[in-house]
């Protein structure tokens, strides 16, 4: 039994089964909104398991082969198969995924009071459709579940979202779909081309992989790719739906958005764009590492100047995601494990950030950092958590975002010193922000009229240190992560990727 | 003569005599239930029948019907579409006219089918323009059936009857001409014998075109259709929307075959194509009512399809089967969801506004209208996902990249308008007494709950829908041998 189509399929119908918990007992409100609750911590439990099961099959995780595959046809007239398969970079981000998910589960959707069983349905979908991205090799079939997880995103948004949310949704499914459809554009002329040599009609992502282009073609499908993950990403002059997104969204779905959607970007760069067109890639690294220098400055330099806190870690974000577009495009093994850590560590930290802002947000009903001051002695556990995910996020040794930016800064040192130098900037302008939002929200003296707060927790706290132990793990101990995580070649499983189709 | 006239597609005859009975039944006591029960039993006794025929085809192709798959496949989408309209119909118009003498309106309706199948069916230009002109002035009468602002149906059918004529017309003449060069009547483009100038078969080929891009609302010739649908009752507008189109579509394909058309039509048709899908996205964006929105929404829909009309190649046949089939089941779910939320005091559903709110009062109709809505923007998990896709493959695989780019825009602005009304549904309820006029229809939210699993199954599990079903361009082979045989 494989369990590939399982991890994929588990969510979306756990969701299901939480909103008919909600659905069985209207009128009895409190019980019911608990027991769609429980159902998502059961099923995120499952699928843990799950993982862990997979994970731990393979005993020696080698950079070799994939570790799992599953197979079975969808379409054949059009040579659309549901292909899964699993190497170690889908495998991490999976688990981080499931992380995520977890601190969002035991932090912020107990919250959402308004139909809490459609909330949980819609965000377990999401899941499926992240899950879903990251195991796909049919192209049509990743096609479909990068489209799959915008809709229940957009109506997280639109529905639970703050003030204006309706006009951030609509921007963020608009920028998303839009570039997904020259990806769409993209996918069907390989496929169409590699028809055209082969006579084959397949969407198989191994088979296209062989597919001989044109430079030209190749680099006009690769750019295709190119634009739909860097929307995603965000690449700066088209990041713009993103700090609308982040901050209108309620606290789970901003996590989601921060921690994995952007993710997927990343993930869809290094499988895509770097190992499907590997020669067209190194073409296209000047512009694409340029891109990834004005992200990681811009980003940076915005972030400085906002007052609303979830606004000023949504511009944090683009400013790491900079790092990662710089690292994958390197060209060097360590540039991408670099961008690799980079996500998993900016995942946990922009996570939390979130989750932290969230926090406050409920309590003092405002993002705005002049109207929050001296959090410290109210809430000195919830300030302490935010300071310790600030200092990670500006990248302070020891924790796993440094041990990506250094890798990526040492990687690109090697392909160019000045744009390794340009981009340290940014680290000295993460700084600026992340002490000027520790300041201001924690340490500045206390506003007048301030209500009484409650701290954090003790379990709550318990699920932070949870993500802490993990960054401070990644920065001190990123070895294993690096040689784990890294992505399959292609030409291994070119040739087994072929020959065991069993289920 | 006779034994051409006896080659006859049974669902044809089974339509003429349930209409028959319905007449007759008419004259004998008014019952609007009757009517509809009649109505809906012929559709499915014609359902059943749709694979068989009387008598034997002629060899040498000249009946005045055929029957192949591609008019089976349409005739079933024709017949089925009826159907969801007649239960559309069925309490709405009870609330909605203020006399009791209903029952001609079942019968418009089958009529207005019959005129479709007749097209679909036809191999020949006179029962085609025949049952083109049965499908028009039934409509006329279906349109005037709007009575709360009643001057508004009267307007919308004056409308349709005028520029309905117009283009019919047209067309006629385009027949005449043909006719005039060929001297045959069978249903394909004119070809030059002999010494004919070659501009009088160009001449009746564009004149039919234009004929047909009317009814099919084709840019340049689609200003009636928004008038018409606004000023049409609900499942009226559904029927503009899907029975019509499918017919005319239905005979487009039939009409030019599927192969490689001349370079001059392919022109023609490159910018209907890009003006049929810009026009109708832009002129989407202002609307502020649904229906006109819909209208809108069904001309960008036919632009679409004709991309993978002029994209002859081995994934054309699969993209237009399919791209039909969502069209259809999306754009009646559409309709289907707005009969069901309109009430016989409070309001209609044709107003976007009216819909605010309405995932919070009534969570499964607004969940079922923003999938129908996902479907036609193009959204997975509904079926026109997979539609677009095909129809995004037959433009790759023919490398018609400025309709590929108008495709892509076209997709953009419309998801802009179609999420415009999720979104409205989803912003905070207006009116806290929405839910007191709330009443189900049971065999409405039927209705939708079947249009919503079809367009979900449609959508996950499409392999099955995927049947090479088009004439496989065997009109212009034909007459090639039978050229070279004179």
């Amino acid at each position: 039994m494989n369990p590939l189509p399982a991890l994929v399929l588990l969510p979306v119908i756990g969701g299901g089964l939480a909103w008919l918990a909600e659905r069985v007992r209207p009128h009895t409100v409190v019980p019911s909104r608990n027991a769609s609750w429980w159902v998502m911590l059961a099923t995120l439990i499952v699928e843990t398991l799950l993982l862990a099961m997979v994970t731990f099959n393979h005993p020696t995780i080698r950079t070799g082969p994939w570790l799992e595959h599953f197979s079975m046809p969808w379409i054949p007239t059009m040579g659309i198969a549901v292909r899964l398969d699993m190497d170690g970079l889908s495998l991490s981000l999976i688990w981080l995924s499931l992380l995520l998910c977890f601190l969002c589960a035991c932090l912020a959707t107990r919250q959402i009071t308004v139909k809490a069983g459609t909330f949980h349905f819609l965000f377990l979908t999401t899941l499926t459709g992240i899950i879903g991205t990251f195991l796909a090799t049919d192209l049509f079939l990743f096609f479909f579940f990068w489209e799959l997880m915008l809709v229940p995103m957009f109506v997280l948004i639109a529905v639970w979202g703050h003030e204006d949310r309706q006009r951030a949704a609509l921007k963020f499914f608009m920028f998303t779909q839009g570039s997904g459809l020259l990806m769409l554009l993209s996918i069907l002329g390989l496929v169409i081309t590699h028809d055209r040599e082969t006579g084959v009609l397949t969407f198989d992502y191994f088979t296209l992989a062989q597919t001989h282009l044109s430079p030209t073609l190749s680099m006009l499908l690769m750019l295709g790719f190119f634009i739909a993950f860097a929307v995603k990403l965000p690449i700066v002059p088209v990041h713009v739906w993103l700090p609308d997104a982040h901050t209108q969204a309620p606290t789970a779905a901003s996590v989601l958005l921060a921690g994995i959607l952007l993710k997927t970007g990343g993930y869809g760069m290094i499988r895509f764009n770097v190992m499907l067109f590997p020669d067209t890639a190194m073409h296209f690294a000047p512009v694409a590492m340029g891109l990834g220098v004005v992200g990681v400055l811009y980003g940076a330099w915005l972030s400085c100047a906002q007052e609303d806190i979830k606004r000023l870690i949504a511009y944090s974000s683009i400013s790491h995601m900079g790092f990662v577009v710089l690292g994958i495009f390197t060209g060097s093994r360590m540039g991408m494990q670099g961008a690799i850590i980079q996500m998993l560590a900016h995942g946990l930290s922009a996570g939390a950030l979130f989750l932290i802002a969230g926090t406050i947000q409920d309590r003092l009903h405002t993002r705005d950092m002049n109207r929050i001051g001296g959090l410290w002695t109210a809430m000195p556990r919830l300030s302490a958590t935010g300071l310790f995910f600030a200092v990670a996020s500006l990248g302070m040794p020891g924790l796993g975002n440094f041990a990506g930016e250094f890798l990526v800064l040492l990687a690109t040192w090697h392909v160019s010193p000045i744009i390794a130098t340009v981009t340290t900037v940014g680290l000295v302008l993460a700084a600026i922000y992340a002490l000027r939002m520790v300041n201001r929200v924690f340490l500045a003296a206390r506003r007048e009229g301030q209500i009484p707060l409650k701290d954090l927790p003790v379990r709550q706290m318990a699920v932070f240190a949870c993500a802490m132990i993990f960054l401070v793990v990644l920065g001190l101990h990123p070895q294993p992560f690096m040689t784990f995580s890294a992505p399959s070649p292609l030409s291994v499983i070119g040739v087994t990727g072929q020959g065991e189709h069993a289920p | 003569m006779i034994g051409h006239d006896v080659f006859l597609p049974t669902s044809l005859l089974v339509l003429c005599v349930g209409i028959t009975v319905m007449l007759a039944a008419t004259a004998w006591r008014r019952s609007t239930s009757r009517s509809f029960l009649t109505g809906m039993g012929t559709l499915l006794l014609a359902l059943v029948f749709v694979g068989h025929h009387t008598g034997i085809a002629p060899d040498n192709g000249d009946s005045l019907f055929i029957q192949d798959q591609w008019a089976n496949y349409t005739a079933i989408l024709i017949m089925f579409s009826s159907m969801c309209i007649l239960l559309m119909s069925w309490r709405n118009d009870a609330n909605d006219r203020t006399t009791s003498l209903v029952d001609e309106y079942p019968l418009l309706c089958m009529l207005g089918t019959l005129g479709a199948l007749t097209m679909v069916f036809s191999a020949n230009y006179m029962p085609f323009f025949l049952g083109l002109e049965i499908l028009g002035v039934s409509l006329m009468g279906l349109v005037t059936f709007r009575h709360r602002p009643a001057i508004q149906g009267y307007e919308a059918a004056m409308k349709y009857l005028i520029l309905s004529g117009m283009s019919s017309a047209i067309l006629l003449f385009g027949i005449g001409l043909a006719y005039g060069v060929t001297g045959s009547l069978r249903f394909m483009p004119p070809i030059t014998i002999g010494n004919i100038s070659p501009a009088l078969p160009v001449a009746a080929t564009i004149m039919i075109l234009v004929g047909m891009f009317f009814k099919l609302s084709a840019v340049p010739f689609h200003m009636w259709l928004l008038d018409v649908m606004e000023g049409a009752p609900v499942p009226v507008a559904a029927f503009l929307a899907v029975v019509s189109k499918i017919a005319i579509f239905s005979s487009l394909v039939r009409y030019f075959g599927t192969g490689n058309q001349s370079p001059f039509l392919n022109d023609i048709l490159y910018i209907v194509i890009i003006l049929t899908i810009m026009g109708g996205n832009l002129l989407a964006l202002r609307q502020t009512s649904l229906t006109r929105l819909l209208a809108c929404s069904s001309i960008t829909h036919v632009g679409y399809l004709l991309i993978a009309f002029l994209c002859p190649g081995r994934l054309q046949s699969g993209a237009i089967t399919i791209y039909l089939l969502a069209y259809t089941a999306s754009t009646l779910g559409v309709f289907a969801t707005m009969s069901a939320f309109a009430t016989s005091d409070g309001p209609d559903g044709t107003v976007i506004a009216q819909w605010k709110g309405l995932f919070f009062t009534r969570p499964f109709l607004a969940s079922s209208m923003s999938l129908m809505l996902l479907s036609l923007a193009g959204i997975p998990p509904g079926i026109g996902f997979f539609a677009k896709f095909e129809i995004a493959a037959t433009g790759v695989e023919y490398q018609r990249n400025l309709l590929l780019g108008a495709l892509i825009i076209g997709s953009i602005i419309g998801l802009y308008y179609y999420l415009n009304i999720i979104r409205v549904m989803m912003s905070a309820p207006s009116l806290p007494s929405a839910s007191l006029n709330r009443h189900i229809r049971p065999e409405l939210m039927a209705l939708v709950i079947v249009l919503t699993v079809i367009v979900v199954i449609g959508g996950l599990f499409p392999a099955r829908a995927l049947h090479p079903l088009l004439p496989v361009s065997a009109i212009p082979s034909d007459t090639e041998t039978e050229m070279t045989m004179r």
